[in-house]
């Protein structure tokens, strides 16, 4: 245990001000969501207060993933072709895109691989959440997938100065890696993801998802179905090379999760090779 | 200056001294080969085995290999002057032995070797297994292939 980089990593989170910032509109929208008595107006009014974000979400409403054909110049009109779900995770994709589009040392990723990892895994999400039956929960898994890993990106300084000590533990106590940084700066990326979604205000379920998308069967029961989701997906993304980093395939494909997902081995097999398609729609995105 | 080109996931591509060519791979196997006399190179990236469904022969090693060897043939390359170095084929950590999935590096590997070789490509060098990601680029100045994998760089220089 490195005792002076753990103090670090708790000064950061213990000071918020340290931690990543998004725009207010983000939690408002992901919290208007959940209140059956929401107007349209309000979500508009809300989104229109930020010039640059509205500009960004019609460009992404207008792509080829989003659309649904019709050209879309307002808010408005984008709630009413798109529905509130959409455009939630339009919104998420348009705020977080300047945290996580950006070089991630230590974890070696390059600028847009872990921005790009975090699209793939949400589009392989959707698709897991529809083949298996779970519309309820496609698009509150999208948008986790999306920022599944944030937490990387506080904890990358600190793993660079310590991968070597990592890296050796994982190797010498057959341990995945996430667990090795827990050993080692005595925080993982999943809680301090956890912690940056608390001062965003995000929903519980997104908290879920982000603090246990390498231990699934930690979470609570509730929310276990869709953490199990960003799970398999974020394997599989992994294993085809999608946003793999210094941290490599040094993590577990927990069977918990296929048990309470009810997964097949040839359905494991079928996502992984249609990642291409996969790849085609993300691009549509980023 | 030189061009930097990127091949994505079940993407193939050939090109000339002096590009580099760039991938990133899990479990799926870059297979480079170059032409030395020529300075021709080709990467291919694959994700499976065995071709299961047809119109996307980059996909598969089965397919892929053949197809590469035949592109760079019909760019003026030399089978006698052609050699294959091969990256990749990393497997999650603690699989579930049961589980398929778990064993798709190893398939990789196997196949993409048994394919090379009955394409008359003689492998010179690998880097394969294990349970790391790897970042591979191969300059097409003399046929190296740099390695990055959990922060450490290596080179593969034999063509």
């Amino acid at each position: 245990m490195h005792t002076h980089i753990k103090q670090r990593i708790e000064s950061i989170i213990t000071n918020l001000d340290q931690l990543p910032s998004i725009p207010d509109v983000a939690s408002t929208i992901l919290n208007m969501i959940n209140d059956p008595d929401v107007s349209f107006k309000r979500v508009a009014e809300e989104i229109s207060k930020d010039q640059a974000i509205t500009t960004n979400i019609l460009k992404l409403c207008n792509s080829a993933f989003f659309s649904k054909g019709k050209e879309i110049s307002s808010i408005d009109r984008a709630i009413v072709t798109l529905g509130l779900k959409e455009i939630k995770d339009i919104v998420i994709i348009a705020v977080t895109k300047a945290i996580l589009n950006k070089e991630i040392i230590g974890y070696d990723l390059a600028k847009g691989d872990l921005w790009i990892h975090g699209i793939a895994v949400a589009v392989l999400s959707k698709k897991i959440s529809l083949m298996k039956n779970r519309k309820d929960i496609s698009d509150i898994v999208f948008t986790g997938s999306i920022i599944h890993d944030v937490g990387k990106t506080v904890l990358a300084l600190y793993v660079q100065r310590t991968f070597k000590d990592i890296i050796e533990m994982v190797e010498s106590e057959g341990i995945p890696f996430q667990e090795a940084e827990r050993e080692i700066m005595g925080f993982d990326h999943q809680e301090i993801g956890e912690k940056i979604l608390m001062k965003w205000n995000f929903p519980d379920i997104l908290k879920a998802m982000v603090r246990f998308h390498h231990e699934p069967d930690m979470a609570p029961d509730e929310f276990k179905p869709a953490v199990s989701i960003v799970h398999i997906a974020n394997i599989i993304c992994l294993m085809a090379g999608i946003g793999i980093g210094s941290d490599g395939l040094y993590h577990e494909l927990n069977s918990a999760a296929l048990t309470t997902l009810n997964f097949s081995d040839q359905e494991l097999e079928a996502l992984y090779s249609e990642i291409p398609d996969t790849m085609n729609q993300v691009k549509e995105i980023t | 200056m030189q061009t930097f080109i990127s091949i994505g996931v079940a993407q193939m591509g050939i090109s000339a001294n002096p590009a580099i060519m760039r991938t990133i791979l899990g479990s799926c196997i870059g297979i480079c080969i170059y032409d030395r006399i020529k300075k021709i190179g080709g990467m291919a990236h694959i994700l499976l085995p065995n071709e299961i469904k047809k119109g996307t022969p980059e996909k598969y090693a089965d397919t892929a290999i053949p197809l590469l060897v035949d592109r760079m043939l019909k760019k003026g390359c030399n089978r006698e002057f052609m050699s294959a170095k091969i990256a990749g084929g990393a497997t999650m950590f603690r699989f579930q032995s049961n589980l398929m999935l778990g064993q798709i590096g190893e398939r990789n590997i196997i196949e993409t070797k048994r394919v090379l070789e009955k394409a008359g490509i003689p492998l010179v060098a690998e880097d394969i297994g294990g349970n790391t990601g790897r970042v591979i680029d191969f300059f097409l100045e003399d046929g190296r292939l740099k390695i990055k994998a959990a922060g450490q760089e290596r080179m593969l220089y034999k063509v």
